[in-house]
This record gives structure tokens, C-alpha cells and sequence, in this order.
């Protein structure tokens, strides 16, 4: 217990270090640079400030949160389902994974172009895309998770009567778990970025995408490293704080 | 319930794990099976669970072919089945719950049963906080909660250091004694075997067969196993091991000498 206390206070205290280095070089950036092409870093902040007050800005928080929870909600969910099913059978396991591996290289921006034709243009090509970048690694870290199931955990299930459905609730899903937490947060940094850039090429309606590509075609350096700033934020405090929550609280077994 | 073996053969593949098997375990009889490592013993086991099906010949209980698990024939195994995501209470209770009783009754027996067998007070310990002799404890409840008929026990103590395995075959014989289930053992401890069983059967290299069957009889019996001297000479004979006793007199060491 006291190792894992002593790990979270040291990459706390990294993480603040990291933070300031990187602040640090955006300043130096800004200092050698003239204003209306890399801003000072209180003046971000200030415009940050000022973003805050306006409601402009949450509408625009709010779309592209409620995309990304759409999008990487149906991966988590369309993903463990397809990775236990998949893992399961026998004779379709390696097919199934072979096409994931090939389709998974595929960076999901790339099927913006289909999806907008397909779907018209909306929210939904961009959730779809979403879904898309956070779907692979999901399925393929619960479908691997699930062929490792231990042996004797099967069987001790089976010899105690287990029906097919108790047999996944029961013991599959708690086993691929610690296996599924670290495929969603791989999921999550790819919705991520598909979220951003799919509304920086889509733009449609307000959202963080559309924000910083606005910015960019009107030159408003400010905007778009204020944008950048948020984007940062946002994705660390979901990761860092959010999913690590999650973690634990799954995995509590594991830290006592 | 009465099992029945009719020429049970096993091989995979190629390989032939068991050459012939014909027997008959009576109702509530103890037997174990010992023999060389990889002798195909546990394979006999799991085509009794309903794991594995035989290659040639037929596993009966009570009349019946064994063709899937049922809870009515139980197994322990001899480590890490116990699920680490699970409390000991939730483990024992688990048996419940996939017969479909109902979450509280299960608890309510699961740490009743952990009672039976020394466990009270660890009911919300997960099994990597306890140490291996309580897992198998524990395993024990999980298996008997079930009231099974037949209870298929596969080198359940194999891991546990001679002292602690000692303590546990006495609880185990406690609950069989309670419980009278029919038993089948696999072990390599003959010193168990004698111990628990009836009757031993004393299994060849792979492929397997019954070399012999040593009948004991459902006597009282302590861990003080000298009356069983000389089976246990004829059995670990049998298994190849040295019991020829030495022409010169081991010199004894007198109590309080200091060797």
C-alpha cells in the first residue's frame, strides 16, 4: 500500500513539473516571437479567463462532450461485447483479430470523407467517427484478455453449474477487466483525437474543433492556444483523474 | 452415488493417456487414485466432472452416462480456482448463486459454511490476503456448500507445506464424515491416500492401468499410519521408490542427547 501511495505522490509531483516545463518553453516560444504569432502565456490565460464567462463556450464544451460520450460510450460498450463473444469462439477468434489489426491501422480521420456522404451532414459522422477510433483497441484488449482466461477458473465455474450467461457476467467480464481498463484509456486518447479533428474538418455546430479551426482562419493566435490549452487540460483531468477513478474503484481487489 | 467406469480409455491424439479402466466406486465409498505424475489420474477425474469426455468406454453415475458438468459432482482443484476478484464469502457463495438461489440466502450459507471450516472472520478477505492453507479451506466450502454426491478432490493439498496439509486433510475428513459424499482423490501423497481412503488403486506409467487395489475399509484412522506399514510398502514399491530396509540398524538418537 505505501509503494502505491509514495507512486501517486511522485507522478503527481512529475506531472506538475511536466506542466511547467512545458509552459515554460511556450513562454520562451513567445518571448523570441512576435505577439501576433505565438501569444504570452498570461495572455492566453486571460482570454481563457474571458472564454469562461461566456456562454459560448460551454455550448461549445458541451456539444463536443456529449459527442465524445456518444461516440466512446457505444466503443466501450459495442467493444466488450464483440471482444467476449469473439474471444469465446474458437473458430472465428483469429479472423476476427487479423481484421481488427488491418483496420485499426486505419487513423480514424480517415473515414471523415465516408461517413459525411454516407450520414449527412451533422453530429453524426463525427460521433460515428469517435466510436470508430475508440472501438479497436477496446475489442482487441478484452478479445486477447479473454483467451487468457485462466483454465481452471472456466472449469471450476462449469463444474459448479455455471449457465453460459452466469459464465460471462461472473467470470469473464471480472477477469478481462484489468485487461479492458487499459484498452479504454488507449480507447480514449484515440476518440480523443478523432473528436478534435473530426470537428475541425466537419464544423458543424459549435465544439472544440471548430472553435480552434476558426481561430486558425482568422489568425487569432490567442484563440488557438487557448483552444489548445483546453483541449490539454480537458484530455489529463479525463484521463488522469476520471479514468484512474474508474480504475480503482473496479480494481479495488487489486490495491489492498 | 455409485460411479461406474466400463473400459474407460483416453488418448489425445496420439497419445494414449489411459489403456483401460473398469471400476466401481460404491455410495459414499473413499477412493483414491495414486500413480506416477502425468498418468493420466486427473484426466480420469475430469471425465468424471463431465470436463472431458473418454475416448472408448463409458463413465456412469447412478446408471447415468456423464456427458456435461453438474453441481451434484464437484471439484476441487489444487490451486488458484478460487476467483481473485472475489471475497472468500463471495467464492463460497457463488456455488449457490449459479443453481440460482437467491444473493442473500448463498451469503447467509457461505459464511456459515466458512464457520465449518475455520474461516469465520475472513469473510471479506479476497484470497491473495490469505495464505494458501485458507484458500484451500476455502475451497473446501465452496465445494461442499453444494451438498454434492460425489465430491472429485484433484491433488487438493499439493501446494501446502507437510504440516499445514496435514491440518487440512483432518478438516477434509471431518466434512466427508459429515457430508458421506462419494470421494475420488488423485493424489501423489500416499501417506494421504492411506489416510483418507477406503481403498487406494495404484496407477502404472502412462498409458495407465491398475496395477493394484489395496482395500482398507472404512475404519477410524489418525495421521499415526503404522498400522498401514506394510501397504505403504507394497504401494510406494510398486511406484518404483526404494523401501528395502538398510542391514545396519539406524543408530538412534536418545531424547535430550544433543546427536
Amino acid at each position: 500500500m505505501s509503494t502505491t501511495s509514495s507512486t501517486g505522490v511522485a507522478s503527481k509531483k512529475a506531472y506538475v513539473l511536466a506542466i511547467l516545463f512545458i509552459l515554460f518553453f511556450w513562454q520562451v516560444a513567445a518571448w523570441f516571437l512576435p505577439d501576433f504569432l505565438m501569444p504570452d502565456v498570461h495572455v492566453a490565460l486571460g482570454r481563457l479567463w474571458q472564454e469562461l464567462g461566456s456562454g459560448e463556450f460551454y455550448q461549445g464544451l458541451g456539444n463536443s462532450m456529449g459527442r465524445l460520450g456518444a461516440g466512446y460510450g457505444a466503443a466501450l460498450v459495442a467493444g466488450v461485447v464483440l471482444g467476449l463473444v469473439g474471444g469465446t469462439l474458437n473458430a472465428v477468434r483469429s479472423t476476427l483479430k487479423a481484421a481488427i489489426i488491418i483496420l485499426q491501422s486505419i487513423p480514424s480521420i480517415a473515414w471523415v470523407p465516408l461517413f459525411l456522404i454516407l450520414m449527412g451532414f451533422g453530429n453524426l459522422p463525427i460521433i460515428v467517427v469517435v466510436a470508430v477510433g475508440a472501438f479497436f483497441p477496446t475489442a482487441l484488449s478484452v478479445m486477447n484478455a479473454t483467451e487468457s482466461v485462466e483454465r481452471v477458473h472456466i472449469d471450476a465455474a462449469r463444474v459448479m453449474g455455471a449457465s453460459r450467461a452466469q459464465m460471462l457476467k461472473r467470470v469473464y467480464f471480472p477477469a478481462v477487466t484489468p485487461e479492458l481498463i487499459t484498452g479504454a484509456q488507449l480507447a480514449f486518447g484515440n476518440a480523443w483525437r478523432a473528436l478534435i479533428s473530426a470537428e475541425m474538418i466537419v464544423g458543424f455546430s459549435a465544439g472544440l474543433g471548430k472553435s480552434l479551426a476558426y481561430s486558425g482562419e482568422i489568425a487569432d493566435m490567442t484563440g488557438v492556444m487557448t483552444n489548445i490549452l483546453v483541449i490539454a487540460v480537458l484530455a489529463a483531468v479525463i484521463d488522469q483523474v476520471l479514468l484512474e477513478r474508474v480504475k480503482h474503484r473496479l480494481l479495488r481487489y487489486q490495491y489492498l | 452415488m455409485q460411479l461406474h467406469f466400463e473400459r474407460v480409455a483416453k488418448s489425445f491424439g496420439d497419445l494414449q493417456v489411459i489403456e483401460t479402466f473398469d471400476d466401481t466406486i460404491a455410495d459414499g465409498e473413499i477412493v483414491a487414485l495414486v500413480g506416477p505424475s502425468g498418468c493420466g489420474k486427473s484426466t480420469l477425474l475430469h471425465m468424471v466432472a463431465g470436463l472431458q469426455q473418454a475416448s472408448a468406454g463409458e463413465v456412469r453415475a447412478d446408471g447415468q452416462p456423464v456427458s456435461h458438468p453438474a453441481p451434484e459432482r464437484t471439484l476441487v482443484f489444487q490451486e488458484h480456482a478460487l476467483y481473485p476478484w472475489m471475497t472468500l464469502e463471495a467464492n463460497v457463495a457463488l456455488a449457490l448463486e449459479f443453481q440460482d438461489q437467491p444473493a442473500r440466502e448463498a451469503r447467509k450459507q457461505a459464511s456459515e459454511w466458512l464457520a465449518r471450516v475455520k474461516l469465520d472472520g475472513f469473510e471479506g478477505y479476497y484470497p491473495h490476503q490469505v495464505s494458501g492453507g485458507m484458500r484451500q479451506r476455502c475451497a473446501l466450502a465452496r465445494a461442499f456448500i453444494a451438498r454434492p454426491k460425489v465430491l472429485l478432490l484433484d491433488e487438493p493439498f499439493g501446494a501446502l507445506d507437510a504440516l499445514t496439509r496435514m491440518t487440512l486433510q483432518s478438516v477434509l475428513r471431518d466434512l466427508i464424515e459429515e457430508e458421506r459424499p462419494t470421494v475420488v482423490l488423485v493424489t501423489h501423497d500416499v501417506d494421504e491416500a492411506l489416510y483418507l481412503a477406503d481403498r487406494v488403486l495404484v496407477f502404472s506409467q502412462r498409458p495407465a492401468r491398475v496395477l493394484e487395489s489395496f482395500t482398507l475399509g472404512h475404519i477410524p484412522k489418525t495421521h499415526d499410519l503404522t498400522a498401514f506399514a506394510d501397504i505403504r510398502r507394497e504401494v510406494l514399491t510398486l511406484l518404483g521408490i526404494d523401501t528395502d530396509t538398510p542391514s545396519a540398524e539406524p543408530r538412534r538418537v536418545e531424547r535430550g542427547e544433543t546427536a
